[in-house]
């Protein structure tokens, strides 16, 4: 807003609400695994490996994939909402 | 001014200055920005993503003020504001992505002749304020308010001149056909805003057809290209036939309609020739929204792959030359509406 | 860049969350973290660039990956 500069200063960037991160838990055995794949190339790949491994090397029991509709544009809230009931952990992938 | 603040130093060193200096936004300057609009100066327009900061009535006059628009150009960057927001528009992709891609404002109606957006000679710049300082409003807006800044969130390799500003109406009086708007299914005295998120223009001259199939032929040329996205995604274009050309195509009968399925059926490459270089993938050609068979070298692989990604207008001045401006890779879909004056 | 908020939208719900990128995005991913509140959000990156990669290349170097996702995902 104007103040002793005599014109207004639009530049943008104000306070956010901070987000914390969800706690971890200490392991990740019996866990389910949600990857949402963002259609870029190579996304499908990457987190199949991801998840594969992660069962192998760490106990993750379950595997869940799910497609977006496009690499740019955000998951659709009943995509989240849908995955959130049913995965403890979750990967995304991939912005590149 | 203050003293203290050299006040043009002091926007350009801004992270989201366009490069150009702004017309200072003062109080006494902002109030005569509004004074153009009856609307709530705290309505919410909408957020900018990425940085998702808040666009207001005021916000956006303030933007476009510093732009460099007249106040009665404000009904115009308030209903490109709100267009583009659409969610099929998807600006928070071309907001991060690493192409060039600007949204290009087409401004039909009467409002638009009304404040000068100019369609004829010239009319993609430089040197008309309507076409210059609409356009640069939106991109201030997109730089300030939604952080699309290269450095920050911005991966775009090398930016693009109509990132500068990107606005025209089309050239109504030498148009052969109706606006671009009235194709789409408006009535002429509406106002109307399309916006298509495309590339600067190739130009396709040709001063030897003087009839529409050579013609059309060289324009569809300009259409597809190896390195294009239209070839590999299903991605927008505009095509802005100069009058001249446009002339060629009625004067033969061809309603706009007529040239603009004749481009859609003969712009793309064979298969064959797209493997050779550029941007081709098989995956990608599989995951085309239409039927592509990888493995025949002569299927047929059209640059637009739906009749309603190409935006065909007539505009420029005399002389023989069509602009082509390719797309996206497909993750945005044009849009249009009307503007509240 | 949208599994950025991909994975805010899962922390939200609580649920722990990384997000995978290729290197050129870097600057975009933490802008955009910190857009969403989010701001020093862990992720991993994968050298740029991974589109010339065949799958079993892919793979490969995924795997390499896999214990820093973890640690993302866990205390």
């Amino acid at each position: 807003m104007a103040n002793e500069l005599g014109f207004v200063d639009p530049t943008a960037g104000g306070g956010k609400e901070i987000i914390l991160p969800a706690p971890r838990p200490t392991s990740l055995s019996g866990k389910v695994v949600g990857l949402i794949d963002n259609t870029k190339e190579q996304a499908d790949i990457i987190l199949q490996t991801i998840g594969e491994a992660l069962c192998e090397r760490y106990g993750v029991e379950g595997v869940i994939v799910r497609r977006k509709e496009h690499y740019s544009k955000p998951a659709a809230e009943e995509l989240i909402d849908d995955m959130a009931k049913q995965v403890d952990i979750a990967v995304a992938g991939l912005g590149g | 001014m203050n003293e203290r603040v050299d006040e043009f130093e002091f926007f350009l060193e801004k992270p989201w200055s366009d490069g150009f200096p702004v017309v200072t936004p003062t109080e006494e300057r902002i109030s005569r920005m509004l004074a153009q609009t009856e609307r709530d100066y705290e309505e919410v327009i909408g957020l900018i993503p990425p940085a998702m900061e808040i666009a207001t009535v005021r916000t956006v006059a303030v933007h476009a003020l510093m732009a460099g628009c007249r106040p009665e150009y404000l009904p115009v960057v308030l209903g490109a504001t709100e267009l583009m927001l659409r969610e099929e528009f998807n600006v928070n992709g071309v907001q991060g992505t690493m192409h060039g891609v600007a949204p290009m404002m087409i401004v039909n109606g009467p409002y638009a002749a009304e404040i000068g957006v100019h369609g004829g000679n010239g009319c993609l710049g430089p040197g008309f304020r309507a076409n210059a300082t609409i356009g640069r409003a939106i991109r201030l807006i997109l730089m300030n308010l939604g952080a699309g800044i290269p450095g920050i969130s911005s991966m775009t390799i090398f930016g693009m001149p109509s990132r500068y500003t990107y606005c025209l109406t089309e050239n109504m009086e030498d148009h052969p056909w109706d606006s671009l708007a009235v194709s789409k299914g408006y009535r002429p005295d509406e106002n109307v805003i399309t916006m298509a998120m495309v590339e600067s223009p190739r130009f396709c001259f040709d001063d030897v057809s003087d009839e529409p199939d050579r013609l059309l032929l060289g324009i569809a040329d300009t259409m597809a290209a190896m390195g294009s996205w239209n070839m590999h995604a299903r991605s927008d274009m505009v095509v802005a036939m100069g009058p001249q050309h446009a002339g060629i195509c009625a004067g033969a009968g061809l309603r706009h309609r007529d040239v603009h399925r004749r481009l859609c059926e003969i712009a793309g490459l064979r298969v064959g020739d797209l493997k050779t270089g550029g941007n081709w993938r098989r995956e990608r050609a599989l995951a085309l929204p239409i039927k592509v068979d990888p493995d025949d070298d002569d299927c047929f692989v059209p640059a637009i792959k739906d009749p309603e990604d190409l935006q065909l207008i007539v505009a420029g001045g005399w002389g023989p030359c069509t602009a082509v401006c390719h797309g996206w890779s497909g993750g945005s879909r044009a849009v249009h509406g009307t503007y509240q004056v | 860049m949208c599994s950025v908020y991909d994975t805010v939208a899962f922390e939200k719900k609580g649920i722990p969350s990384t997000t995978i990128i290729t290197t050129a995005f870097k600057k975009a991913a933490e802008f955009q973290f910190r857009s969403k509140g989010m701001v020093g959000h862990p992720y991993v990156q994968l050298p740029h660039p991974v589109s010339n990669l065949q799958p079993t290349e892919m793979r490969e170097l995924t795997l390499h990956f896999v214990d820093e996702v973890a640690s993302h995902l866990k205390v």
